[in-house]
């Protein structure tokens, strides 16, 4: 992920030492990341379900068509799968998301609408402050759930279904239930441009991954978040500053879900209170997928978006197969089941050899272990 | 003070029973319509089923964790009850299709009580898993029918009313199947309260290390608690199917965050230990209440979820804030007890 901030500067004026740097950069990069099990995982996942799919639908599966309904369809999920990724980081959640997302795309749609109404071109040419307004409200929530989580103190899950619930409730007395229709022509242009085969979407969701990678892994912010969801009490001894952190971390994450609001618009010119009303736990589904640790202190944004682009390609390798979407619900469950079981399976397998399987449950037993050494040490 | 505090309850239901009080003598004064045998008959009727649900629900809750597959475990089951039956045309009679539908809810919540205990996976996730593995299940296997006619047992039972009278706004019919949501409100308080497994739910919700150190067989009850909601869930599916003299298998679902949004405001803490079934039957009824409220006034009922939103924040932020003063005054920072061996340990 960080190859792109790679440029060395070095002095050395011979083409192969820059080379030979540029090289030992990059394999470190990508080694370090895919020493990371989620990313490792999810990139084997995503070449067998391409792979499998490709064989299976050649055809139709690799035609240019769905591979760039893929890139189109994958960025509004993968950014606000990188917002919860995020909040997950610090240990929390963020369900309120997909409800910023549509009350961004909401304001932005009424907002040209009126404009327009006004004295048309109006809209067209204010497409730059619309698109600014729309990232605005996103952060404003954002900062909203960080308040409530941070200085009221209410658990992040419980915050954020209420704030759910309010910008929904919000967003459905504004469009009375109904859906709007109007947004900036550049908007729309821009979701269909593309350079070479890859759409201008997609970008953007690179461009953000590469962003919130270095903001996670080379800040001190980033640092500062995965302390404070690692152990918030050392974090506190540690002096961090918990309140501020995470309502950074609620702002940042607030600020995609209005990102991802403008990529609504960028695919549909429409904007409606319950649109991707699935996405609620289906990014919740990705974030955990690509290794992110529900408990806080560990995540990876390359994790996320190779999580992203396997789902899409499992739903759109099902389209091609003519498998109905039901059938891809439960492969979706499936896969998270499955590789969440797996994960625990790997590192409790040789306790559960040692001490068999008479009493409760396996894990149970290393907690056991664990506080039993905790008792021994005290003593 | 202390009749104050005793009437606050262990979860504040005092303080939600007041406020429901509030509003219904609010509502009262604003428009003398509300006050009436229809207005109770008909919450009633619309709070059946959310009770129910919550129900199942605050035991996930009490145990400490979250279960977001129950809507479809309840429509799934119900469904497919209500499909078995229309397929091969014949009617067992209501008691077999409720128990049919029980034992598929109850089937559905093994394997979510199996994943969740045997391998000690966060219970979100699981569900989150296994309700895309449910939805998808039905729909694929069972079928996408809608079914606007039900088996004749069940038909009949749609129209059945406790009471029927006559009043001055027209006639106002309480259903029958309130009774059902009162009996389970009933057996499942008395379960909590004076069962073995119900104490075992508070014990593993406070803390499980400390419940398995108690002698409490936590894999066992886990497993149990998952299957008990799955067949209340199932109940609160077959009421659904019966109300709505339909069957829709997409009914329902996309309704889970509503009704964890009633039992947290019912006082049941999200972290497990704490909930009773009078703070979420209170729940449930002030959402009901409110949302009926607002049609009246003539609030757009859009606006429900919305103050169903501002209401969490208003309760969860009130019991953080207490929380978080009750801490500050035992002099320990504000996540209390476990901070101060190491405190001490530092001085």
């Amino acid at each position: 992920m960080k190859t792109e901030h790679a440029q060395p500067e070095t002095g050395a004026n011979s083409f192969a030492a820059m080379n030979n740097r540029i090289g030992r950069v990059v394999a470190d990069a990508i080694g370090r990341t895919l020493r990371d099990r989620g990313v490792s995982r999810m990139l084997i996942a995503l070449l067998v379900a391409f792979g499998f799919f490709a064989v299976m639908k050649p055809q139709i599966f690799l035609g240019p068509i769905n591979l760039q309904n893929i890139m189109v369809a994958a960025p509004e999920v993968g950014v606000i799968a990188i917002a919860m990724m995020l909040a997950m980081l610090t240990g929390g959640i963020d369900l309120s998301l997909v409800s910023i997302a549509n009350l961004s795309a909401v304001t932005m749609s009424t907002l040209f609408t009126i404009m327009t109404a006004s004295s048309p071109g109006l809209g067209d040419s204010m497409t730059i402050p619309i698109v600014l307004l729309g990232l605005l409200v996103g952060a404003a929530c954002g900062l909203l759930n960080g308040l409530l989580i941070s200085l009221v103190g209410i658990t992040p899950i419980l915050a954020t279904l209420a704030t759910m619930q309010i910008l929904n409730g919000i967003a459905i007395v504004w469009t009375g239930g109904k859906t709007l229709y109007g947004a900036p022509a550049a908007l729309t242009t821009f979701g269909k441009t593309a350079i070479g085969p890859v759409p201008m979407l997609f970008i953007v969701f690179v461009l953000v991954a590469i962003v919130i990678a270095t903001v996670v892994r080379s800040t001190a912010l980033g640092r500062k978040l995965e302390l404070q969801g690692a152990n918030p009490v050392a974090a506190r001894f540690s002096g961090i500053p918990s309140r501020s952190v995470l309502i950074s971390s609620y702002t940042i994450g607030g600020l995609l879900a209005g990102l991802a609001g403008v990529l609504f618009l960028c695919r549909n010119p429409t904007a409606s209170a319950d649109y991707g009303a699935s996405y609620v736990l289906l990014v919740i589904v990705i974030a955990v997928l690509g290794g992110t640790n529900p408990n806080g202190g560990f995540a990876t944004v390359a994790g996320v978006v190779l999580a992203t682009l396997t789902l899409q390609v499992v739903s759109s390798g099902f389209t091609a197969l003519r498998l109905s979407p039901y059938q891809y619900s439960i492969a979706q469950g499936v896969i998270l089941v499955v590789v969440m079981i797996l994960d625990t399976i790997d590192w409790s397998r040789p306790k559960w050899r040692k001490r068999g399987v008479t009493t409760d449950s396996a894990s149970l037993q290393t907690t056991q272990v664990g506080t039993i050494k905790k008792d021994k040490e005290q003593e | 003070m202390q009749l104050l505090r005793k009437f606050r309850g262990a979860n504040n239901e005092g303080s939600l029973a007041l406020i429901l009080l509030v509003v219904v003598i609010g509502m009262s004064l604003l428009n003398p319509v509300f006050f009436s045998v229809n207005t109770a008959f008909s919450i009633l009727r619309a709070a059946t089923v959310p009770m129910i649900l919550a129900l199942a629900v605050l035991l996930v809750i009490i145990s400490g964790g979250i279960d977001v597959s129950f809507p479809v475990v309840a429509i799934g089951s119900a469904y497919t009850a209500v499909t078995i039956c229309l397929k091969t045309g014949f009617d067992p009679g209501l008691p077999a299709i409720f128990g049919m539908a029980i034992i598929i809810g109850g089937l559905l919540g093994l394997v979510n009580g199996f994943v969740i205990a045997k391998f000690r996976l966060p219970t979100l996730i699981v569900t989150l898993g296994t309700q895309g593995i449910f939805f998808g299940a039905m729909l694929v296997y069972v079928g996408t029918r809608y079914y606007p006619s039900l088996p004749a047992s069940m038909a009949a039972l749609s129209g059945v009313n406790v009471i029927e009278l006559t009043t001055s706004a027209g006639r106002a019919y309480l259903h029958v199947l309130v009774l059902l949501s009162i009996a389970i409100a009933l057996i499942i308080w008395a379960v909590l309260k004076y069962t073995m497994f119900g104490r075992s739910l508070y014990a593993i919700g406070g803390d499980v290390e400390g419940a398995r150190r108690a002698g409490i067989r936590v894999v066992r009850t886990q497993l149990l608690i998952y299957v008990l909601v799955g067949m209340v869930a199932a109940i609160g599916g077959v009421a659904y199917v019966v109300m709505s003299r339909s069957a829709n298998p997409q009914d329902l679902v996309g309704g889970e965050l509503d009704i964890i949004a009633a039992v947290v405001l019912g006082g049941a803490s999200i972290f497990g230990g704490r909930g009773s079934v009078l703070g979420t039957v209170l729940g449930v009824l002030l959402i009901q209440v409110i949302n009926n409220s607002l049609l009246l006034v003539g609030v757009p009922s859009a606006w429900l979820r919305a103050a169903v939103g501002l209401l969490l924040i208003l309760g969860v932020g009130a019991q953080a804030v207490s929380a978080r003063r009750s801490a500050q005054r035992i002099h320990t920072v504000d996540t209390g007890e476990a901070v101060r061996p190491e405190l001490e340990k530092v001085s």
